[in-house]
Order: C-alpha cells, then structure tokens, then sequence
C-alpha cells in the first residue's frame, strides 16, 4: 500500500506579479492566524483556548492543503488524507452552506477526540476552497471522561465515532443530528459552545478568502497559489538533494507503559534518491490497548520527523511533501491500525516513537543537522463534579504534558516546551485561568532538577504540576509513556542518572507518596494530591565534554544537582554552599 | 496661559530630536548626538542649540513653555541589551518557573535552530524566591502568607545585591494582601529598593502575564528612575513651569514619578507617537490609511493605522517577554544609517542588524569609523550632501565612506565600488519592505490602501524607493519627517489607564453595582491625579472598556462604552455591543448565553491644547531652489546619472519637481527617484505621488 500524496506539478511559467504573490501568500497566512486565533478566543474547553490544542488549515478544490498552520504539528498532517477522504465520501453532493463534521479515524482521522470541521467555500457558484480546523474536545463520550480508556480492547469501547456527516445541509443547521451527538458527549454546554466556535473558525476563513477572490480574481489567485504550492516543493527537493543517497534505518523502542504486552520496535527506512525519498515503516502487529495509530494519524508522525529534520521556512503547504512518498507497512499493524483496534492515545503514543524511528534515520544520513529526541508525552485527564456551578467538568491538563525539548548540535534544548508530539506548539495555559475554569488548586508547576538529558548540550528540563481537588473527589486519567526509557539523545550523549529523566506519577496520600509508572485511572480526595511529572529533552554530543563551566551554571540554578553533575558529568562540586569545583577528582573521574 | 512655546524632546538610538513649537505656529526642529551612557548630556547640547539658535538664554526659553515632553529609549536600551537592574522576584512556593516555563510555549512554529534560543530570564532561577501563602480562585485564603520565607528571600537578595525587586502572587488581583504584606516586609529590610507588586502595576487575571510585567517593571524602574530624576532637576533648574511630561508606549504622557514607578509603559514609547503625528500630517489631504516608517541611526520602525485607528496591544511579547499593559503596536528592526553592511559565511551580502551606532558612527563622520553603513552608501551613491548632514553641522567624508565599502564590501566580493553601494541600498531596503509586509500584508491589509508617512532623518533617501518595492504610489514627507515622532509627542494628551479586575456575570443588581462601584472609584483617582497635575474637569476626558466573554469562554472581547450606570434596563446596550463585536472578529454571536465580565478599564486623558499648524507660502518656481547638480545612482547598473538637488527650504506651497531629483531640508535629504514626482503643499509636507506603473 503505497500513497504519493499529491501529483508532483512544475511550477506554471504564467506571468505572476511578485507583489500579488507576495499579498496572496500573506492573505492565507493571515487566514489561517485568524481562524487559529477565533478558536482561541471563542472556545469553552480549556484544551482549546488555554493550550492550543487545535489546528487550522487551508485547501483549494482538488483538495490540496495549500496553507499548513504553524500549529500542532501532529494534527495537521493527518490533515491531509482526512480532507481527500471526506471530499471522495461526498463526491459531487457537496453544496454552498454544508458544513461536515468528522473525527473517525477509519476515515482519515487521527484520534477521535479531535474533532475536525470542514467548510466548503464557495465563489460565483464554484468550489474553490475548504477552511478547516481540528480541535481537541474536552470529551467524546464513550465508557472513561475525556475520551482514554485504558481498558479499552475496541474502539468502540473508547468514544462515539463520527463518520463524515453534515450537520449543516445547504445553510441549513441539522439539528437534529448535532443533538443525537451532543446526547453523547459529557459537558454538553462545553462542547456546543466549542462546536460553535470550530463553525465560526471555519467561516472566518471564509470570509477573508472570498475577500481576497474579490479583489485579485479567481484566475490570479489560482497562478499564486500554484506557484506557492511548487516553492515548497522546490526547497524540500533541493533539501533532499543536499543529503547523500543511500538507505537509511532508525528503530526506536517504544516501552511497554502497563498495557503487558511488552516493549516494541518501529523501524523506519528511509531511501534518498537525488531529490525525492521514500519513507518505509515496519511496526508489530496492533494490540488490543489503545496506543494503536490509524494510517492518516501516522502521517502527522512521519512528516513532524521529516519537518524537525528539514527545518525549512515557509510556506508550510503540500508542496512539502510531493517527492515524499510513505508505505506505513502492512494494515493491522500499531502504525497502520484497522477496526476494531482502540486508539485514543494514538497522536502521543506510538506517535512519538516512530517520529524518533524517522529522526534516528535521517540522523544516520546527516548527524551533524539532527537534534536530539524531545520528552515523550505522559500525562493527565481530569473528570469530576463542580460544586460552584453545579455541573460536571472533564479535561485534558496539557500543562501535564509540557516535557523538555532535546539539544541541538549548537546549543541546550529548551526547557519545557515539549512534548515532541506538538513542537511548541502547545500552551500549558496560566495558572489561574485552569483554577477558574476548573475546581482544582495547582500546587506547583516548575521545573525539574536533573530531568534535562545529559550531553554536551543538555536537553531542556521537564515540568512537574501537581494538583489537589477544591472541595470534591476528582478522577485522574493517566496516558502516554517515557516513564522508562528517557527521550533519545543524539551524537554520543546519554545519562548516568535515568530515574530524574523519565515520566513518573506521584501520588501523596496521609503523608504517603506512592509512584505510579503504568497508565492507572484513580481517584483523589480533597487534602490528596498528585504530581504528575514529565521527561526532559535528550541530550547531543559526549556529557564529559561539557565545560565545566556551564555544568555549575547548572548547578547554580537548580537545574542539575551536585549529584547530577556528578554522575552524568563527571564534574565533582565540593558543596552546595561553596559551590567550589574540586578540579582534580573531576579530571579524574571524566577520564575514567 | 500665554506660554510661548512646546518642546518635544525625542531620544532616539543615534540623534535626539528636539521640536520647539510656537503658540502661534510653526516648529523648529533641532538634532543633537544621543548620548547613550549619560542621557541627558544629549538633551543640555540640545538645548543648547536652541538657545544658539533663538539668541536668547534657556532660563528664558523653558519658563516660557507650557510643556516640556521627553520620549526616551533608556529603558528599551536596558531591555534590548539585558542590562536591566539586578531583579529579584518573591513568589508564590510552587510557582516559581512560570516566568521560565513561558506557559510552555515556543513562539516560531516548526523553528528549532541555533539562532532561536531560549529567551533570556530577566530574573534567573535562583533569583525567584517563593514564599509559603496561597490565595484560592475564589479570592479566599487557604494559606497564610509565611512571613520567615520573605525574610528569608530578602536575606538572600541582600546578599546577592539585588537593585529592584518585584511580588507577584498567584491569584494576588482577587486578594492584595499578601503582596501588600510581602512588601512591608522587603520595605523594611531593604528600604532603600524599588518595589513592583504585580496587583498594584496590572491587576488583571493571568498569573503568567502580571508577574512577567511586574519583572520587567522592577528590572527597569531603578533606571527610569535615575533618568526621570536627572532630567526632573535639570528642567527644574531651568526654571520649569510645571513638570517634564514623558511620552509612553500607551500613546499618552505621564509625569516622572509614574514613569519611575510604571516603567514598563515606558519600554517602547519612542515610536508610539508615530501614528499620532502621521494622521496630523495626513490630515490635510484626509488620508485615514496610514503607514509611517522611521528610520533612524540604528533602527527602523513601523506603524500602521487603518480608517483611522491604530491598534493598541495588550498582554503581548515584546522582545520575548509578555507585557500586559497597553502599548501602541509598532514593528521594530534593526535597519538603519547606523547599519553595518558584511559578507556571511555564505558569501552573501547582509545589512545590520548591528549598527554602527553615533560613536564611532558611520564612516563618513569621521569619528574613527571603519564598517560601511547606509549612510556611507547613501553618500557614495550621490544622495546625501557632501557638505554634511543636519545643515552642515555633521560634514561627511566621502572618500572615507568609499575606502569602508571598497575594502569590507567591493573587493571581497570583486565588484565596483558603485555595484556594492548600490547592492547594500537594495538589501537595507528589502529588510524594510519586508518589516512593512509584517504590518500590513501578514495582518491582512494590502499596502497599496495606504499611503506611506517619511519619519526619520534617514528614512528621506529610502523612501521611494520602498514604495516602489512595495506599490504604494503616494507617500507624504513632512519637512519635520526627521522629528516626527517629537512632534507627534507635543500634539499628544496625558493618558493613564487604570485596570481592576471583576470577575462578575451580568444578570445580577449586585454585579451591576459591583462594576459600577469599581468604575467610579477607579476615575475618581484617575481625576484626582489628573487635578493634581494641573487640569481641570474640562480638560479631562474618560473612556471605558470592559472585558467580556460568554460564560465558559476564557478569553474575553473588550468592548469600548461610554459612561453610564449599568442598570437592568441598560445591561442591554452593554450585552448589545458585546454580540456585535463578537459577532464581527468571529463571524456569530450567542445571544442567549449569559456574558460574564472579567476585567474593566478606564483611560483617563488630560487633553492638552495643541500648537496652531503653521501655513506654507505659495512659491512660483521651483527653479529658483535649484542648487546644482550631483551625480546619483538609481540602478543596480551602478551608472550616474545628473541629478538636479533643490534647497528645500527655498521651495513653496504648490511647486512641483519631477524625478530624479534630491531635495535637501535642513534635517533630512528625499530621493526622488526616476518615475516619480514631488510637490510641496502649504502645511509644509511633500507629497511624493508615483507617476507610471513600473
């Protein structure tokens, strides 16, 4: 099963004004902020409007992404099938004034809960554009609150699939149809405020795309986007082409995070031919636990591999990707998943590892351009009562997933902006506006001392935040990984100290604290807390190179401790007050 | 008052503008060399010029002006160069990293390379000292303040020589009393620091945005304070009438003491004057599309005003750090006379960002420079005046300017010594057409609504040229262009904002009463200040706004109103205004949704009268201002042209000059380049109009 997405074109030779080219290219740029920033601005989920969990996106007729968002990374690939998908389903019954809904993953979706809306756009009768935006709700119904179920051996013990659907039909609000939907979800006036807010995404795009057909014309506008689409692909090309040809293999472990079945392989094999590459994908058969990943959301996971390693400027289109093509390997395998596997947590785990399969390739190719790996995803779901309105409320906390970013071959990774999944796209939102959405007080969100991988470059620390319910019983939902294995380093680097490294749960009850490494659903009390934790970035190049110096700034700043430094260093310090480094036990111990 | 005179001082990166306008019309503009590591040295030379000029002492000048209004760029120095003062934070325990974890956020889409690191902690980690206490969500409080922990906090900024020091607790903007106790206790043990509280500088929900504006606050104020303190005394001396106003980034002036303790309002106040100044320049031909560009030594700034307003950003990052009070938005970067010309790794030829700066300045001063600028370009490319800059005042050496890109440009890259001047023109200017797409195109607006507003002495020689890369066809020249941003500064009124926070749903007498108590009382400071200051009910004017959201929604629209009562009967037009705009930024509105309001503000003005605009006489012939000729370059050629160069200060209203020409005012030079025209109109502005499609 092999899919070239999109057909490669030369770029047209028609006479096009650079100035309008220029203003064209703004123009979807500018769409796409504004769509991205409605959604924002308008939504009721937190996971919307605090941590930009969304994705907006552009797409002429045929239907080729014409403008990527600079957003979440991993929803924007899967995009692309998903749009060809839900054109092909509707055919020629597609209408000024539809609106479709969608997240099943069996139709290009990735995982359920991101809810995608579609709008055709429309001009003098013809379609011309789709605006669409993806969002991750705050609930999809199904057996467990926000959606991942760990228990889960099907995917129809995890959430309510929607197929393509309308729910507005020539202009026409299908109302009853949103309602069989809504009588699914919990926090219903959440949702339907956030369905509201997707439509009105949509139609922002809308309006300033037909603004701009006003004005510049259907014809020149057509020639600018062509010749948008054909830059992103002349870049990627001479990219490629500045990397020798060959075959190229990266395998990452992907760790068994409680589900029994053990740690597994993905592989990915990467073939350079002058200027376009293959990308060959072998992972195991699927399982029944929810880490199983649908072709369209292991797109997302091959071209972020792909972007971190190109590090191209825009324009972000699908360009990109025409001498790209992919084979996710055979279906019912956990990166090419089938019915009935279950799939929630698909867009962090495997996601992630096959990103770092894809990065560990192109490493071989080039070590000199490839960053380390970034913290893996590992997080929270809260669910519980709230007492001060008197309703339910549910959530993903995507503060909890905020991990450190991995260390390039010129400076530390960043701390806290991870996880790899999103690319720093994520918010974790501010700390009194979850309190006031949500009844909970945040005890602490900080960094973590020694989590940044060890390397000549350090990778960026990860975070903690820890939580306590304000007046009533909340229920924690765990998923993810990287509570074993720290994010990959690059180019020799690695750590001494791992346990700092990883992903862990704390949970602190009657002055007890009890660590939790397997993905758990539980239940907290007033007065009960827990924290979750979350994995630094990986390092780059041989830690004992690191310069003395830059080891005690470290030190001095609580990023890495005396023992730290020690061990993943080589660097010996006398005493926390002093701070004084004994300079010859050092080049002792980093000579050994 | 019969005060003769306004005097609009300016501090930019390399000249500080000083603009002396008479009661009874017309300005004079004066330029001294900024002084960078004694501010206000600039402003006595200044000062002294205009004395020169008008023969007379300053102890008559300055008693002799109703105000006396000073833009300043000491705090944005300090900010740009992180040589803030040493800063301190108290904190709540827990929380210390939320000003490092920047709500775990990377600004740059898919971006991660070496030059995009991190951005730099004003305050670092072991600065940050949290402090057992803990206010709830709903403003009650779950844990008192643990006294022994600031002890213990001051102890170690004693220690560490902290210079300023800022509080910001969680939830601190429902419940001030533990910041307010936190600061008893730091005044005490270190009486002699500057102190920012996070609820008293932005009480406004958001954690993350009050504490980074409190530290940005606190890093600045000490040498805010110094400047405001030195020039305070110094105008005082001088026999000041009333106190030295200072211009801020809100759009407004304010006195020293509120500059010293806002400091923050003062990070990017140069440049906000701009679109002020540019509708007033505009107004004649009643151009509501604006776009001003300034130019000046080391930097070029943008801004952009559509049908007549201009944006005001809140809760924004400004050189990666999230401001949360109002600031005019302006697009800064790093092109200008000052800016060096060099050759990367590549082998390609690069403008800036570094500048040559006004010591040792360009080449062609002569003051020991040795990199090529834009300036030296401008000179060898036959644009600028051999004879110097500012009337003669700054002669320029051209065979200076030519050995410095013959030697760091030409020959590296063997080509003629014209083909690289004229190659550096063309990279500087792209870097400025590409800060103008930024602007207009990148936010939606098409650059060819607008007519383009010269500031900036150095931005004269450029702007044409600009316009044409960008298809703009008219651009306006104030002969003031050089001190454009001081001239908008006098045309200015005092403007403070005051914010509170008052999470309320609207469906209640209470919240009603709440929201109107909160108003009155925050304009009845607001007005006391203000009286205080001089002015008198007349002359202060209050706007509101409050911002609104749907129950649900965490992000709010803020809704401009006028001033009335909120009652049963009218909550409506107030829910009414809040469903238009949400309605017109997000395509729908919910009506049948409770509104909830999340935080209310009044800016409160104190409107000054402004200076009567002084009319142009009619001239006849242009030809009577024609000074000679010069050879000029227009083309990547690198062949001369002769151009005719005209003495603008010979010119009259309706006298018209077609390109390629140059016309010389005193404080800047225009470029007119082949395809275009000029003609001076009577307010004293040229208005450069393109004549062909090219």
């Amino acid at each position: 099963m092999e899919q070239t997405v999109g057909k490669p074109e030369r770029s047209q030779q028609a006479k096009i004004d650079p100035i309008t080219l220029s203003v064209v290219r703004g123009i979807l740029e500018t769409t796409q902020r504004e769509m991205t920033l409605s959604l924002e601005k308008t939504a009721r989920s937190s996971v919307f409007n605090l941590a930009h969990d969304y994705s907006t996106a552009l797409f002429n007729a045929t239907p080729e992404m014409i403008l990527q968002g600079q957003d979440i990374p991993i929803h924007l690939g899967s995009l692309i099938p998903a749009m060809k998908v839900i054109a092909d389903y509707f055919g020629d019954d597609i209408h000024e004034g539809d609106l479709i809904l969608h997240n099943d993953p069996a139709y290009g979706g990735s995982h359920a809960i991101d809810t995608c809306m579609y709008k055709p756009v429309f001009y003098e009768g013809k379609l011309v554009y789709w605006t669409v935006c993806k969002g991750h709700l705050t609930d999809i119904g199904g057996p467990v609150p926000a959606g991942y179920n760990p228990e889960a051996k099907e995917i129809y013990a995890e959430c309510l699939r929607i197929p393509p659907v309308k729910i507005w039909d020539r202009g026409k609000p299908r109302h009853d149809v949103l309602n069989m939907i809504l009588t699914n979800m919990r926090a219903r006036r959440d949702q339907e405020g956030d369905f509201n807010a997707l439509i009105g995404a949509c139609q922002v795009g809308e309006r300033n795309l037909i603004r701009m057909l006003e004005k510049y014309g259907a014809e020149q506008v057509d020639a600018c986007v062509d010749e948008l689409l054909a830059m992103a692909e002349r870049q990627m090309r001479s990219l490629i082409r500045t990397v020798p040809d060959g075959t190229y293999e990266g395998t990452a472990v992907l760790e068994d995070a409680g589900h029994g079945f053990g740690d597994f392989d993905i592989t990915a094999k990467v073939t350079i031919e002058d200027d376009s590459c293959h990308i060959e994908i072998s992972s195991p058969p699927q399982i029944p636990y929810f880490i199983n990943s649908y072709e369209g959301n292991s797109y997302s996971g091959v071209y972020l591999g792909l972007m971190m390693f190109a590090q191209l400027p825009p324009p972000y289109n699908e360009g990109l990707y025409r001498c790209v093509s992919v084979n996710m390997g055979p279906k019912g395998t956990l990166c090419n998943a089938q019915e009935p596997a279950p799939h929630m947590n698909c867009t962090t785990t495997p996601m992630e590892t096959l990103t770092d399969a894809v990065r560990l390739a192109f490493e071989k190719a080039m070590p000199s351009k490839v960053a380390a790996s970034w913290g893996h995803a590992n997080g929270l779901n809260i669910a519980g009562w709230d007492t001060r309105h008197d309703e339910e409320y549910v959530t993903m906390v995507l503060a909890t997933i905020i991990s450190g970013a991995g260390a390039t071959p010129q400076q530390d990774g960043w701390h806290a902006c991870g996880p790899e999944c999103c690319f720093g796209a994520l918010t974790s939102g501010d700390v009194e506006l979850l309190e006031h959405s949500y009844p909970i007080i945040i005890h602490r969100y900080s960094l973590m001392t020694d989590s940044g991988g060890a390397g000549l470059y350090r990778g960026g620390s990860g975070t903690a935040w820890e939580v306590e319910p304000l007046d009533s019983d909340m229920t924690f939902i765990m998923f993810g990984e990287g509570r074993r294995l720290p994010a990959l380093g690059a180019a020799g680097a690695g750590s001494q100290m791992t346990d700092t490294k990883v992903g862990r749960l704390e949970l602190k009850r009657d002055g007890k604290v009890e660590t939790i490494r397997d993905n758990t659903i539980g239940v907290i009390k007033p007065g009960e807390t827990v924290t979750n934790m979350n994995p630094g970035g990986g390092g780059y190049g041989d830690p004992m190179q690191r310069p003395v110096d830059k080891v005690l700034a470290d030190v001095k700043l609580g990023l890495v401790s005396l023992e730290g430094a020690r061990r993943d260093y080589g660097v010996v310090i006398e005493d926390a007050g002093s701070l004084r480094v004994d300079l010859d036990a050092t080049r002792k111990l980093r000579a050994a | 008052m019969n005060s003769k005179y306004r005097l609009g001082i300016d501090a930019g990166g390399t000249f500080t503008d000083f603009v002396l306008a008479e009661r009874a019309g017309g300005s004079r503009l004066y330029k001294a060399l900024s002084t960078p590591s004694d501010p206000t040295l600039a402003i006595r030379n200044g000062l002294g010029l205009i004395a020169e000029d008008l023969g007379v002492d300053l102890e008559e000048i300055i008693p002799n002006c109703d105000l006396c209004i000073n833009g300043t760029t000491v705090g944005l120095n300090a900010l740009i160069q992180h040589k803030g003062a040493r800063t301190g934070l108290i904190c709540t325990a827990g929380h210390e990293d939320s000003i490092e974890i920047r709500n775990g956020h990377k600004e740059d889409g898919y971006r991660y390379d070496a030059e995009y690191p991190p951005a730099v902690m004003l305050v670092p980690r072991n600065l940050r000292k949290g402090v057992r206490e803990r206010v709830l969500s709903n403003g009650t409080i779950r844990t008192p303040i643990n006294e022994e922990d600031v002890r213990a906090a001051c102890r170690a900024f004693i220690e560490e020589g902290i210079e300023s020091v800022a509080i910001s607790f969680v939830w601190s903007v429902l419940q001030p009393e533990h910041e307010r106790r936190a600061a008893e206790i730091v005044r005490e043990m270190m009486p002699d620091v500057p102190l920012t509280l996070g609820s008293d500088l932005y009480p406004q929900v958001r954690e993350y945005t009050r504490t980074s504006t409190a530290i940005t606050n606190a890093y600045l104020a000490p040498i805010l304070k110094r400047y405001v303190t030195a020039v305070d005394a110094y105008f005082r001396s001088l026999g000041a009438t009333s106190p030295v106003r200072y211009f801020q980034s809100n759009g407004g002036l304010a006195i020293g003491q509120l500059m010293a303790d806002r400091s923050v309002y003062a990070i990017n106040s140069g440049p906000a004057s701009a679109p002020k100044a540019g509708l007033h320049v505009c107004a004649p031909f009643e151009d509501q599309n604006v776009i001003t560009v300034d130019m000046g030594g080391t930097s070029f700034d943008i801004t952009l005003t559509h049908e007549g307003v201009t944006n005001l950003n809140k809760n924004i990052d400004f050189l990666r750090y999230r401001i949360g009070v109002p600031m005019i938005q302006v697009e800064t970067l790093g092109a200008g006379g000052g800016s060096i010309g060099w050759i990367d790794d590549m082998g390609l030829l690069q403008m800036g960002p570094q500048s040559a700066g006004s010591d040792p300045g360009p080449a062609c001063y002569g003051r020991g420079g040795t990199e090529p600028t834009t300036t030296d370009v401008n000179l060898v490319l036959g644009y600028l005046c051999p004879g110097g800059l500012v009337g003669g005042r700054l002669p320029l050496d051209r065979a200076k300017a030519e050995e410095a890109i013959r030697s760091r440009i030409a020959e590296p890259l063997n080509i003629s010594l014209e083909k690289a001047a004229y190659g550096m023109f063309t990279i500087v200017n792209a870097n400025m057409v590409n800060g103008i797409r930024r602007v207009s195109i990148e936010r939606g607006y098409d650059p060819r609504d607008f007519v383009l507003v010269c500031a900036g002495g150095a931005t004269g020689a450029h702007i044409s040229a600009i316009a044409r890369e960008m298809g703009i066809s008219r651009i306006i020249v104030p002969k003031l262009a050089s001190g454009l941003c001081a001239f908008g500064q006098i045309i200015s009124d005092v403007k403070y904002n005051h914010m509170a926070t008052c999470p309320v749903r609207l469906d209640n007498d209470e919240a009603y009463a709440r929201v109107n108590g909160l108003f009155r009382q925050l304009e009845e400071d607001g007005t006391r200040q203000l009286r205080q200051d001089g002015f008198t009910d007349e002359n202060i004017r209050i706007t509101r706004s409050l911002e609104m959201r749907y129950l649900g929604q965490v992000h709010e629209c803020t809704v401009e109103v006028d001033s009335f009562d909120i009652t049963a009967e009218t909550v409506e037009r107030l829910k009414d205004a809040f469903h238009r705009r949400h309605e017109q930024l997000y395509t729908y509105a919910e009506p049948a949704s409770t509104v909830e309001v999340v935080n209310i503000e009044s800016t409160l003005y104190g409107v000054v009268g402004k200076p009567d605009d002084a009319v142009l006489s009619k001239g006849g012939d242009s030809d009577g201002a024609l000074k000679g000729t010069r050879m000029a370059i227009f083309s990547s050629s690198g062949e001369f042209t002769r151009t005719p160069v005209y003495d603008g200060t010979r010119l009259g209203a309706g006298d018209h000059i077609t390109g390629p020409a140059i016309i010389e005012e005193t404080t800047t030079t225009i470029v007119v380049e082949p395809g275009w025209a000029a003609e001076l109109h009577e307010s004293g502005s040229y208005v450069l109009q393109r004549q062909h499609q090219g």
